[in-house]
């Protein structure tokens, strides 16, 4: 029987020895390659908090990674050149001028042995590179889904391949072998082990053992391997054979070069024969391999479980057995814990005095502070020798002093904690709980820093800033699910009101209440309380819109009355994680509601006290890329989309405004009197925020241009169309209809919201290295002598435009064509689909576009089960609020669709809808999108050949046509035209 | 007759070979002239056919402009000035990208007999630009309508040509081509029509055509000895045109019993009395609001949803007397036709550009009731530039009255060349044939008296 740690009994009392013999090789800089939205995205979402767990749970304080990011591959290749001490390199794929596979040759030709890991941010992103580039100069490619974790996996894996031969070799550490050959999987999977080994290393670890020990014990913990094929498995399991601890194994992946079925249940078999008491789990996305995992004497763990996790934690609790690291005395003793700065510095205050000069004696403190990312300080205090200080106690007077002033520092420009007499309710951004903050509020911190780069006052008169905030961490949700055991119940339950109930009903965190408390009473103003999940909105992921947003009135003068309705709301967004929308929409992606956490936003709702209404001005969204320009517009001039009130009118695809910030004067809804009348928004949302009790009181309700006329909004907003003249005047002076043009902003100044919004996009598209959206609300209702305020309410990356260029559309005959368009989005050529679900223009009747809605549900479903991609063709708009101008579908209904056309009805041209969730969905899905108004004469769809087309199944308004040979679909992404063609037309080029 | 009409044609589709809305234009017209090409043979000799399709001149111009980028843009002006021979040119001007030298004949050929239906002094245009306003700033559509106007301005005047709006060309495009024209010239004149009230444009424009096309029913309905009063009218819409044909058979005492817009249609038995109609309009034009609202307003009205694959519209369903379309196109089919007819349903006047389709228009007139067809009936706009121009000339300002009292004036006249025509050519209460002829042949008998010009 193989022993866990046979070197510690041979060598007891070398504790400090042996710690010094294993894990010799660390990761201590990394350099990242990586636009600087990425880089804050990792210091915000805690890269290092998630390296310190990882080094916190290990205890190996001494040796924390630094993080040093460079935009572009040259760049990294000049950084290396000057400073070759890196010991791992991560890269985006595109990395400025060049791509990963050309920096990692440079880097090699230059001489660099350490990993260089690439990291990609969309599956389909990272299948086109390796399709266009391979992986042969990348030692492991990686994509990030979200969790932050994949960091600490990263390193911890780049770590183990580098000091498992030695320190297997000198100590006989454990090796846990992991065989997965898919990327996406193992970039889930690889961070689950690794935060089980460490978990479970740490919990193993009795209380009151020696420190000394303990260390040992924990650094000894299991090395992972990871092969993806079934030779380089067998390989590191002969290699490794006396230290194994277990297997973790898919069923299939490649042996002798081709995919193999079975390749697990075999490895398995081998491993088992020789070793019987390996234990070996068998996981697989199939759950009829469980008997197959029965049958051949493994354990099995299904990949796609709800509680994947736990189960993984279980298994390796039961079968590989470890233990948790505490803060101690130098005797060992615990005295105190702290897990940021904010418990540090309380901690300070009372732990003995001796505690802190031992650990300052260590350099416990910079080191510790090093790895909260916390620099600057760990800087100020490194070079500082203790002999400098008359005696413990002004020590501690020193360090806690040097904490607060730090943290003071950092409250403006980052995410301080929560502190009732440090928060300032006109301008503070806080947290409250641990954890992670999430896409949405990680968004908003770096557009806080860019705010702050770009000057909060730069316009005259107008105050930009993202709106006062607290955040409510990762954490507070996982205590929140744990403590009342409502995890397992929400991830299975189908009712979204049951669910609703159960979280309502749960007592939540004490400690949160009483902070939360504490917050009520400094704010009086409306909040809105908003989700902000792991996967929301991160780069790539377009959770927008899933989860729910709640607003609150605030006004009530008892404290007591306006926390429960606080707390409330916070819980109604957590169960939204678990709505039936939430889980739909997951399962249609690559991601995985169990991985989900959700933290909230309780923002200063942005807008003013009009009557009983309170309601911004404007509020909308902009996109630094407009995907339809017309002339002169350029894609890169941006597209904004504004609404007088809140900004539901935007969100939910009602009557907005849109124009291009660089060009203000254009505005193509507005060209003619009559274009006027039709296109310009009716009503307004407004928070309802009348007499306290009321039954709409806190509601979010539509109100009539009329009331915003009374409330004197409209005037900034307004004009007037006079049906005697048949003119639109740019004001509300002369008698007529009233219409919301923006004109008095965008024509004559009153604002200078084209020339902001130009420049954010701008210094957005710069922070985060491409495209970017951000949501805004503009409130010109202050009171004399203040500046107006805009505020920044959230910011996003979203997916740029795959290559420039595409394919050649040209010089086919319209009777090769299934489709024809010039209003294309979507890039590059697709071969492989044989299946087309259409609406036929014929019979689709409008006033059943619902019922429409649920036939193409249906017919997805079906597609999407069998892993099949197929071309959507219908008319109308797709996914319109209005059932009456499309197809109201939601993005989860249409998820299998590789293509979209859009056709016009027969007495009304189609205009696409942009900026909306549902269009971002289509984006950032790659999903290629054809507009056509064949009636308009802007191109065409051969609703003929498609009618002809022998239906594999049909319903009375959609019919799903199944067809031998693909049909080929061109996009020429510059151009913005592509075709779609009929079987065995296109050519081989 | 046939082949005269075939001859002439051939030779505008041989003199006009990239032109097929002029050829379209042209037979249709010719189509509906036959009877009265039989009947007086001077036309014939005179060549007045030959003569008409000819534009008597055609001025195409360069139209150079800056766009905000400091771009130079080009694009192309026409003027057609089809026929003068019983007032100065009238006709709207386009823009659109569409424009060309053959759709703005077609227009033009269309424009004279509208025109002189009116029985108004103005004889036919049309002109326009490729220019798209789509997109355009404002200052961007200025330095356009003023370069048009530069040129433009030296074939036009209140006594040789009075452009008026078209597609493209509302308060805001007239107001720049005025500006200019003013600046150029040196003249406030009646040059343009479509102006704002305050400085030359007229009253009772947006009411013109709805008010005009009711005073047309009554002058039809009078000719069976019969008023609108306590007559059930079904009204189709709810924009002006609908509004103001409600409001006008109001106050002759009929009962409008119905309304729509695009998403439905309101049917309310007790009568949409004077204070509904205020609210409609302003349900209409000021919040903008759908017709539905109506029936949440008023319990007593039924709402129908709006059904576009309907083979038949509900709206045309109930019993009535009078049927007053004024919605949009081809909004009574051959099916609603026969349901009103079966309701009871006595005279349609249409308020709306062509809302019957031709199998309704045929079972009307089978039918034998009074059907007053859109080029008469809602020539009260047209009308009205006619009365912008008199008021520009005269240098005064009518009261609203006034100007109602003489498009009612002006829509009696209309109705009496309608039927007078429809006698003399032997269809009497045919107001389709008597529309399509009175207007040609008060052209052709002045262009007979001018001479060979």
């Amino acid at each position: 029987m193989r022993q866990i740690f046979p070197d510690h009994e041979r060598r007891p009392g070398d504790v400090r020895g042996s710690f010094q013999d294993l894990m010799q090789w660390r990761v201590r800089r990394v350099l990242l390659v990586s636009s600087l939205y990425d880089s804050f995205m990792f210091a915000e979402d805690r890269l290092a908090d998630a390296l310190v767990l990882g080094e916190f749970l290990g205890v190996e304080l001494s040796t924390l990674p630094e993080i040093h990011r460079v935009s572009t591959g040259s760049e990294a290749l000049d950084e290396v050149k000057r400073r070759p001490s890196y010991d791992l390199v991560i890269s985006s794929t595109r990395v400025g001028e060049m791509h990963a596979q050309e920096l990692a040759r440079g880097l090699r030709e230059a001489g660099i042995e350490v990993p260089i890991i690439m990291l990609a941010y969309h599956e389909r992103e990272l299948k086109d590179f390796i399709r266009a580039h391979g992986l042969s100069d990348i030692d492991r490619a990686f994509l990030f889904q979200g969790d932050i974790q994949l960091f600490l996996a990263i390193v911890k894996w780049a770590e183990d391949l580098m000091n498992i031969q030695h320190d297997v070799d000198t100590m006989g550490v454990q090796v846990i072998l992991v065989i997965e050959d898919n990327i996406r999987y193992y970039s889930y999977f690889l961070p689950v082990i690794y935060t089980a080994v460490l978990q479970n290393t740490a919990s193993l670890v009795p209380d009151g053992i020696n420190l000394a020990h303990k260390l040992l014990r924990v650094k000894a913990r299991p090395k992972i391997v990871l092969a993806s094929d079934y030779e380089h498995a067998w390989d590191y399991f002969q290699t490794y054979e006396a230290n194994i601890l277990g297997v973790i194994s898919d069923v299939d992946f490649p042996k002798d070069g081709e995919l193999c079925a079975d390749a697990g249940v075999q490895f398995a078999r081998e491993v088992l024969q020789r070793h019987s008491d390996v234990p070996v789990v068998l996981d697989s996305g199939r759950r009829e391999n469980a008997a197959l995992a029965e049958a051949t004497g493994t354990s099995f763990l299904h990949k796609y479980s709800p509680t994947l996790l736990q189960e993984l934690s279980r298994f390796m609790g039961r079968n590989f057995g470890f233990g948790p690291f505490v803060f101690r005395m130098p005797d060992g003793t615990e005295v105190a814990r702290a897990r940021d700065l904010r418990q540090l510095e309380r901690a300070l205050h009372t732990v003995p005095a001796e505690s802190i000069w031992n650990h300052a004696e260590h350099n416990d403190f910079s080191t510790w502070l090093k790895a909260h990312t916390e620099f600057d300080i760990a800087y100020r205090f490194r070079p500082l020798k203790i002999s400098q200080f008359d005696g413990a106690e002004s020590l501690r007077r020193f360090v806690i002093d040097a904490i607060r002033t730090h943290r003071e520092e950092r409250r403006r420009g980052a995410v301080a904690d929560f502190e009732a007499g440090r928060f300032n309710p006109e301008r503070s951004f806080a947290r409250i709980g641990g954890g992670a903050l999430g896409g949405k509020a990680r968004g908003l911190a770096f557009a806080r820093r860019l705010l702050k780069d770009f000057g909060e006052d730069r316009f005259e008169n107008v105050r930009l800033a993202v709106p006062p905030s607290v955040i409510i961490g990762t954490d507070v949700f996982d205590e929140f699910l744990d403590a009342n055991d409502l995890r397992d119940f929400a991830l299975r339950a189908e009712d979204d009101d049951e669910i609703e109930a159960r979280f309502e009903s749960a007592p939540f965190p004490l400690r949160i209440q009483r902070d939360l408390r504490s917050y009520l009473e400094l704010v009086h103003y409306p909040l809105a309380i908003r989700s902000s999940s792991l996967l929301e909105d991160a780069k790539y992921q377009p959770f927008a819109g899933v989860y729910q947003t709640l607003m609150i009135a605030n006004n009530h003068a008892d404290v007591d009355v306006r926390l429960p309705r606080l707390i409330r709301a916070v819980k109604r967004v957590y169960a939204s994680t678990f709505a039936q929308r939430a889980k739909r929409y997951v399962s249609a992606t690559t991601y995985r509601l169990e991985g989900e956490k959700m933290a909230v936003i309780v923002q200063r709702v942005v807008g003013a006290l009009h009557g009983e209404r309170f309601y911004p001005e404007l509020a909308g969204v902009a996109l630094s890329q407009n995907f339809y320009p017309v002339h002169p517009v350029k894609a890169e001039d941006g597209l904004a989309a504004v609404a007088l009130g809140l900004g539901e009118e935007v969100a939910s695809g009602g009557i907005c405004l849109r124009f291009s910030p660089r060009h203000p004067d254009r505005l193509l809804q507005m060209s003619s009197a009559g274009d006027a009348l039709r296109n310009s928004q009716r009503e307004f949302f407004a928070l309802s925020v009348g007499k306290t009790g009321r039954a709409r009181q806190g509601e979010i309700e539509r109100y009539d241009l009329s009331v915003a006329e009374e409330d004197g909004t409209l005037a900034v907003v307004g004009s007037t169309y006079s049906p005697e003249n048949d003119v639109i005047y740019d004001s509300l002076s002369r008698p007529g209809t009233r219409l919301v043009t923006f004109a008095p902003i965008l024509k004559h100044g009153l604002f200078p919201l084209a020339p902001i919004l130009s420049d954010l996009l701008e210094l957005g598209t710069y922070g985060a290295g491409g495209p970017v959206e951000i949501e805004f609300a503009v409130n010109l209702s202050t009171p004399p002598g203040t500046p107006k305020q805009f505020g920044f309410l959230q910011f996003r990356p979203v997916v740029p435009a795959l290559d420039p260029g595409g394919a050649d559309i040209n010089g086919y005959e319209s009777g090769q064509l299934v489709c024809q368009s010039g209003s294309v989005l979507g890039s590059g050529r697709l071969d492989d689909i044989h299946d087309l679900v259409v609406v036929d223009s014929d019979a689709f009747e409008r006033s059943q576009s619902r019922v429409v809605a649920a036939q193409i549900a249906a017919f997805n479903a079906r597609l999407c089960a069998a892993e099949t991609s197929y071309v959507l063709v219908g008319v109308g708009r797709w996914g319109s609020a209005d059932p009456l101008l499309g197809i109201p579908v939601s993005w989860d209904q249409i998820s299998g669709a590789r293509v979209i056309v859009e056709a016009g009805f027969r007495d009304m041209a189609v205009s696409p809808s942009q900026g909306t969730h549902f269009f971002q969905n289509l984006v950032a899905n790659d999903v290629g999108y054809f507009t056509v108004n064949p009636e308009a004469g802007e191109g065409l769809v051969d609703w003929e050949w498609l009618r002809g087309c022998p239906a594999k199944d049909e319903t009375p308004f959609v019919r799903h046509v199944r067809l031998d040979m693909p049909v080929t679909v061109l996009m020429n992404g510059t151009r913005h035209e592509g075709v779609i063609l009929k079987p065995g037309v296109a050519r081989s080029t | 007759m046939g082949s005269f009409v075939d001859d002439i044609l051939a030779d505008v589709k041989a003199t006009n070979p990239t032109e097929p809305e002029f050829h379209q234009a042209v037979h249709e017209v010719l189509e509906s002239l036959e009877p009265v090409l039989e009947q007086r043979p001077e036309y014939r000799r005179y060549k007045i056919v030959e003569r008409m399709v000819e534009p008597e001149r055609v001025i195409m111009f360069r139209v150079p402009w800056v766009d905000d980028s400091g771009a130079v843009q080009v694009n192309r002006g026409f003027r057609i000035e089809m026929n003068s021979a019983i007032g100065p040119y009238k006709g709207g001007l386009r823009f659109h990208p569409s424009v060309n030298l053959g759709i703005l004949k077609f227009l033009a050929f269309e424009q004279v007999f509208k025109n002189a239906l009116t029985t108004l002094p103005m004889g036919g245009g049309k002109g326009g630009s490729d220019f798209d306003p789509k997109g355009k700033s404002d200052i961007e559509v200025m330095r356009f309508c003023q370069s048009f106007m530069s040129e433009l301005c030296r074939h036009i005047g209140p006594n040789t040509d009075v452009p008026a709006g078209d597609i493209g060309v509302g308060g805001r495009e007239i107001g720049f081509l005025f500006g200019q024209y003013k600046r150029l010239r040196n003249e406030f004149t009646g040059v343009l029509t479509g102006k704002g009230l305050n400085w030359g444009g007229s009253l009772i424009r947006p009411e013109a055509t709805g008010y005009g096309s009711v005073y047309f029913a009554a002058e039809m309905a009078a000719t069976r000895g019969e008023t609108l009063e306590n007559k059930v009218c079904l009204v189709s819409g709810s924009g002006n045109v609908a509004q103001f044909t409600a409001e006008k058979i109001l106050q002759l005492g009929g009962k409008v019993v119905t309304l729509s817009d695009s998403s439905g249609s309101i049917y309310d038995e007790t009568g949409i009395d004077g204070e509904k109609l205020e609210f409609v309009k302003e349900l209409k034009n000021a919040r903008r609001g759908r017709i539905k609202e109506y029936a949440e307003k008023y319990p007593e009205a039924v709402y129908s949803v709006e059904n576009p694959d309907d083979d038949h519209n509900p709206l045309w369903d109930h019993p009535a007397d009078c049927a007053f379309p004024s919605a949009t196109q081809n909004e009574i089919n051959g099916k609603d036709a026969a349901n009103l007819l079966a309701g009871g349903v006595w005279l349609v006047c249409e308020g709306a550009n062509m809302p019957t389709t031709l199998d309704g228009v045929d079972a009307f007139i089978n039918a034998g009731i009074l059907f007053a067809p859109g080029k008469a009936a809602n020539a009260g706009g047209v009308a009205t530039s006619g009365l912008e121009m008199s008021q520009n000339s005269m240098r005064i300002m009518w009261s609203r009255d006034e100007v109602d009292s003489k498009l009612h004036g002006i829509m009696r006249e209309i109705h009496r060349a309608c039927q007078t025509t429809s006698k003399q050519f032997g269809v009497p209460g045919n107001y389709v044939l008597g529309a399509n002829i009175a207007g040609f042949i008060k052209v052709a008998d002045a262009m007979i008296d001018q001479g060979v010009v």
